[in-house]
């Protein structure tokens, strides 16, 4: 009984966290990293000031680990071609130049801390390798943008 | 005249055998290596993993190979093949280690029980050499031929087959007009 009132009190955190916050952030790479940065980096804990005033700590920890290895299960099932799409959408979300975003993710692979932990390590692997990639694709796909003229379309837009 | 023939196959499969067994082995020494990693906290892995095939089916998959072709890079491909196949090798070894693993526990289980099926002892244990032999088989193609083996290696055959059928066509176009008038009539 004290279990199903737990569960049914995570599972309240869980639907909160998802209406309120993640439906908020644009694509699942953005939902990772967000979820990540809510785990602290020496004790692996989640924490999150306004679930745990609602649901309770312990309740809000779990809605936020359990809401972590998901996303990270639909980005590791994703199709390259999808998760490069995931990719640029983070990239045009934040506020950096493509350019450097990339650089600054090939060289300090910031995507390592947003694994969750205890993951299966092939899964762990794949994604990893697929980030690689995507960043490699994109990079090439910027490259082709630099290299060809500006389309009519866009030059009104540039210009103003 | 025979032996000579014979002599080159008899070497080129004894090379296979024991290429065959030193891959076998060799993921039986990675299970003592990883043994722990295995042994980690399993529930949350074991409750978001995904399932085996569905993981294959990532690695191996032909849209992203296809997507990659497409991009027409030729660094990006190389890449995507070193990665791939470093991946795919890593899941073989994986999967090869989670089945000794699972006879392991199921060999220790046997000890203790008092009545044993001794044919579903046996059949089990010949589905886990052919599952081994499938693993070890399957490296080999993976470190000879790169990931996407099992498919170029079915896309050449028919390739090949193709070609050896057009050959065939203008080596004896009689014959083929010959066949193709009896099975109209």
């Amino acid at each position: 009984m004290n279990n199903s009132v737990q569960f049914a009190a995570m599972q309240s955190a869980r639907d909160d966290l998802e209406r309120r916050t993640l439906a908020g952030i644009n694509g699942d790479l953005a939902r990772l990293i967000y979820l990540a940065s809510t785990r602290d980096y020496n004790s692996g804990v989640y924490h999150h000031e306004g679930l745990a005033a609602r649901f309770g700590q312990e309740q809000a920890r779990e809605a936020l680990q359990t809401a972590h290895c998901d996303t990270f299960r639909r980005l590791v099932a994703l199709p390259l071609q999808a998760l490069v799409s995931e990719l640029e959408i983070y990239v045009n979300v934040s506020r950096e130049a493509p350019d450097g975003l990339i650089h600054a993710w090939r060289e300090l692979e910031p995507y390592r801390v947003a694994i969750p932990m205890e993951m299966d390590a092939t899964m762990v692997q794949l994604f990893l390798s697929n980030i690689k990639l995507a960043l490699e694709v994109l990079e090439l796909r910027q490259k082709l943008s630099q290299e060809s003229p500006p389309s009519a379309s866009l030059q009104p837009l540039l210009g103003r | 005249m025979g032996g000579a023939g014979v002599t080159p196959s008899l070497a080129i499969a004894v090379a296979a055998a024991l290429l065959l067994l030193w891959l076998l082995l060799r993921t039986d020494a990675d299970t003592g290596d990883q043994d722990g990693e295995l042994h980690r906290d399993r529930t949350l892995a074991a409750a978001y993993a995904l399932p085996p095939a569905e993981l294959a089916t990532r690695i191996f998959s032909r849209s992203d190979r296809e997507f990659i072709v497409h991009t027409g890079s030729a660094r990006l491909q190389r890449l995507y093949c070193s990665e791939r196949r470093r991946l795919a090798a890593q899941w073989v070894r994986r999967t090869a280690r989670e089945v000794n693993r699972i006879m392991r526990e199921h060999r220790l289980a046997s000890r203790a029980a008092s009545n044993l099926n001794a044919i579903s002892e046996m059949r089990l244990f010949l589905q886990y050499l052919e599952l081994r032999l499938l693993c070890s088989s399957l490296l080999l193609l993976i470190h000879v031929f790169g990931p996407h083996a099992l498919a170029d290696l079915a896309s050449q055959t028919g390739q090949l087959y193709q070609h050896i059928g057009r050959v065939l066509d203008n080596v004896a176009p009689a014959n083929a007009m010959n066949s193709s008038g009896n099975s109209a009539a």
